[in-house]
């Protein structure tokens, strides 16, 4: 039996679930349209921003200035693991970035759990923003509105950012072709390192954000890379519009699943990437070029 | 394959000789097969004069994600050996141990290295259920070392398994989902929608649980199924308040029960439903992460760490003083796996692995959970479960014992040894 009221929570589920995804994706999808590298430490970024946003929240009881400072360590961890890893092995085959990224991902799980232990943790959702807001139709937990509201500004700015400004400009170019680019006389390492760090620090911020509303374990960045991957397939690799989308659509079916067949809802996501591929190998919004 | 002869060879003089004659059968079968005296020679010769040390395997995850159950099981155990000298009867103990992940191979071939290569006397382990399965043929076809099952609760161990050298110190599925189904009737509600993390130990909890409140008389209106290692639990949560029911029970365990609880009152529905539970999904692990969230739900679990008797409190001031940590559930199945140990060889005066069974079988262990003793049955633990609600404490919240039942006898599934 589905009434008009659940269907229209499970919608505002889907999104919210979808928009706070693409917090993850799209750092995912930039870093590979613009150097090729698919990056399995990205799940561990967001992993780090959730215990750094952890320890920070429990030191200073602070949740706004671990929103505000955490995004930056992890863009600092970013930055290093770009400078010093990654730039070494440009232009190699890419199974090097592969299994670099992906011993990165055993080191950082493998420190986390030696500083912060096994147990499950959680950051203590600010007081602000607890209880629920009566929406008309349904009441809907305030930290979930405002995680809708934050993530949503995001990806608007980060539209705008890709589109209209100079240095999106200079991204979409590298991503086309980054030789001409660095004979056009930008140096091109320099945005390479920028979008690894944009990317790092996005994670970081969906690591504090979704530390509130879900467990904080070691092992929470190898479960989201898996979905994260599925998304920027589905939607093309590399594509930020196919991130987005993606995201959403994956939302909505983690949202709808469990009122169709809730044993299921794993497996819709990677029936849905399997069709995709068939039909379009490269991804609802895969073009090489495309940003 | 040959050492379980050798120490009843050096027994022989002693108290059972038909037993005794069974093994050196079996002895020589056993060196035949080998093909090698010269191995059986430098093995463990010593073992028969009863000089040489009592050898602990420690079968456990200590990476991944049950690592924390890991290094419990294997602090709470070395913590009754420590206070017992570092020697049991005399003889001193010593450790092997190896990470199981949560790989069923990995846990097989640690099994068959550490009996046959290792030639330990205790395996202590494994925790994940699916682990347990797989070892047990080995430990049966071995028969040289006694098992001590620090955590895996799958009740098919038994009932399928039914093995006399597989010992249980923690619990079976039955034991941490049935027995609250009468206390939810009675207390809470006469209907109950399941929620539970779908795998093996879920579905049996889900299953145990529904068949005794139908069989108090009351009613399960729905079933709801999460994938293990949900993270956003809010369209399963949706269908369990669309089930209209007055309390839910579910078993979920480590970070699924913490994004469950958080996000369960998170929507609300502690104001419309009283949530029940199997004790992992409110235990000394996962609490801390729940706060608030948690208050009010009901659990059951056959070990509190704010359990107030002596034996308890004196069990968690040690392990505190050794960790700084309160201990879990899984540190005191660790540690009631050393009693047992303890139990086995000072009866059995020596390691022989048949004296050790019949030494344990029906034994009484006088444990921080309460005592308890074996089922003769099947070897599973008869012991007191508690009733758990979940109270403010300071600075945080903390399980308040509301009612114990006391030595519940589950079923045997035609288990018989």
């Amino acid at each position: 039996m589905v009434t008009t009221t659940a269907l229209a929570k499970a919608t505002l589920l889907g999104v919210e679930m979808g928009m706070t995804l693409i917090l993850i994706t799209v750092g995912l999808t930039l870093i590979f349209g613009m150097m090729d590298v698919i990056n399995f430490a990205h799940g561990s970024l967001y992993m780090l921003g959730a215990y750094f946003g952890f320890a920070l929240t429990a030191q200073s009881g602070n949740f706004w200035l671990a929103l505000l400072v955490v995004p930056l360590a992890v863009a600092v961890v970013g930055a290093l693991i770009e400078i010093f890893a990654l730039r070494p092995l440009y232009g190699r085959n890419p199974l090097y970035h592969i299994l670099l990224t992906f011993g990165l991902a055993i080191i950082i799980q493998g420190l986390v759990t030696d500083i912060w232990g096994g147990q499950v943790r959680n950051i203590s959702t600010p007081d602000a923003l607890s209880g629920a807001i009566d929406l008309g139709l349904i009441s809907y937990p305030t930290y979930r509105v405002f995680l809708l509201v934050v993530s949503t500004l995001i990806v608007v700015a980060l539209w705008l950012a890709i589109t209209r400004s100079n240095f999106g400009v200079l991204m979409r170019a590298s991503a086309h072709d980054s030789e001409m680019v660095d004979a056009l006389g930008v140096d091109v390492a320099k945005v390479f390192t920028a979008v690894f760090v944009l990317g790092s620090a996005l994670a970081g911020l969906a690591g504090v954000l979704l530390g509130t509303a879900r467990a904080v374990d070691p092992s929470m960045g190898a479960a989201v890379i898996i979905q994260a991957f599925a998304i920027v397939v589905i939607g093309g690799l590399g594509s930020f519009r196919g991130a987005v989308v993606g995201a959403l659509v994956v939302g909505l079916l983690n949202a709808y699943g469990p009122m169709v067949a809730p044993s299921l809802t794993d497996t819709l996501i990677f029936v849905l990437m399997a069709v995709v591929l068939l039909l379009k190998p490269s991804g609802l919004f895969g073009q090489p070029e495309g940003v | 394959m040959v050492r379980e002869a050798i120490p009843s060879e050096g027994a022989s003089g002693g108290q059972n000789s038909q037993r005794n004659y069974h093994y050196r059968r079996r002895f020589l079968a056993g060196v035949g097969a080998a093909g090698s005296l010269a191995l059986a020679g430098c093995t463990d010769s010593l073992g028969a004069g009863g000089s040489s040390a009592v050898k602990v395997g420690f079968v456990l995850p200590f990476s991944g994600t049950y690592s924390l159950l890991g290094e419990s099981i294997e602090n709470g155990f070395k913590l009754h050996v420590d206070d017992l000298g570092g020697e049991i009867d005399g003889t001193e103990v010593e450790y092997v141990k190896k990470d199981t992940g949560a790989d069923t191979s990995t846990g097989v071939s640690i099994t068959k290295e550490f009996i046959q290569k290792e030639q330990v006397d205790f395996l202590v382990g494994p925790v994940s259920s699916a682990v347990a399965a797989a070892m047990l043929p080995e430990v049966e076809k071995q028969a040289s070392a006694l098992w001590l099952n620090a955590n895996s609760g799958n009740f098919k161990l038994v009932a399928e398994g039914c093995s006399k050298y597989h010992f249980r110190t923690a619990f079976n599925s039955w034991q941490t989902s049935a027995p609250l189904a009468r206390f939810v009737m009675d207390n809470v509600a006469d209907n109950v929608c399941v929620s539970y993390a779908d795998y093996a130990f879920g579905q049996q909890s889900k299953t145990f649980f529904s068949e005794e409140f139908e069989k108090a008389g009351g009613t399960v209106v729905d079933e709801v199924a999460a994938p293990l290692g949900t993270s956003d639990y809010s369209s399963f949560l949706q269908e369990i308040e669309n089930s209209g029911a007055d309390a839910v029970y579910s078993f979920f365990a480590g970070g699924d029960a913490v994004n469950y609880v958080k996000q369960f009152s998170e929507f609300g529905l502690n104001d419309k439903m009283t949530q029940t539970g199997s004790g992992f999904l409110l235990s000394a692990d996962t609490l801390p992460a729940q706060g608030e969230a948690a208050l009010g739900m009901y659990s059951l679990l056959h070990y509190t760490p704010t359990k107030q008797s002596e034996r308890n409190q004196a069990f968690v001031e040690a392990y505190r003083g050794a960790h700084d940590t309160a201990p879990n559930v899984y540190a005191c199945q660790g540690y009631d796996a050393a009693l047992a140990a303890e139990k086995a060889v000072t009866e059995a005066g020596g390691t022989d692995v048949e004296q050790l069974v019949d030494a344990l079988s029906g034994a009484k262990i006088d444990s921080p959970r309460g005592n308890f003793r074996f089922n003769p049955k099947t070897n599973d633990p008869i012991h007191d479960l508690d009733v758990r609600k979940v109270v403010s404490a300071d600075g945080g919240v903390t399980n308040e014992i509301v009612e114990t039942l006391e030595s519940v006898e589950g079923p045997t599934w035609n288990c018989s040894l």
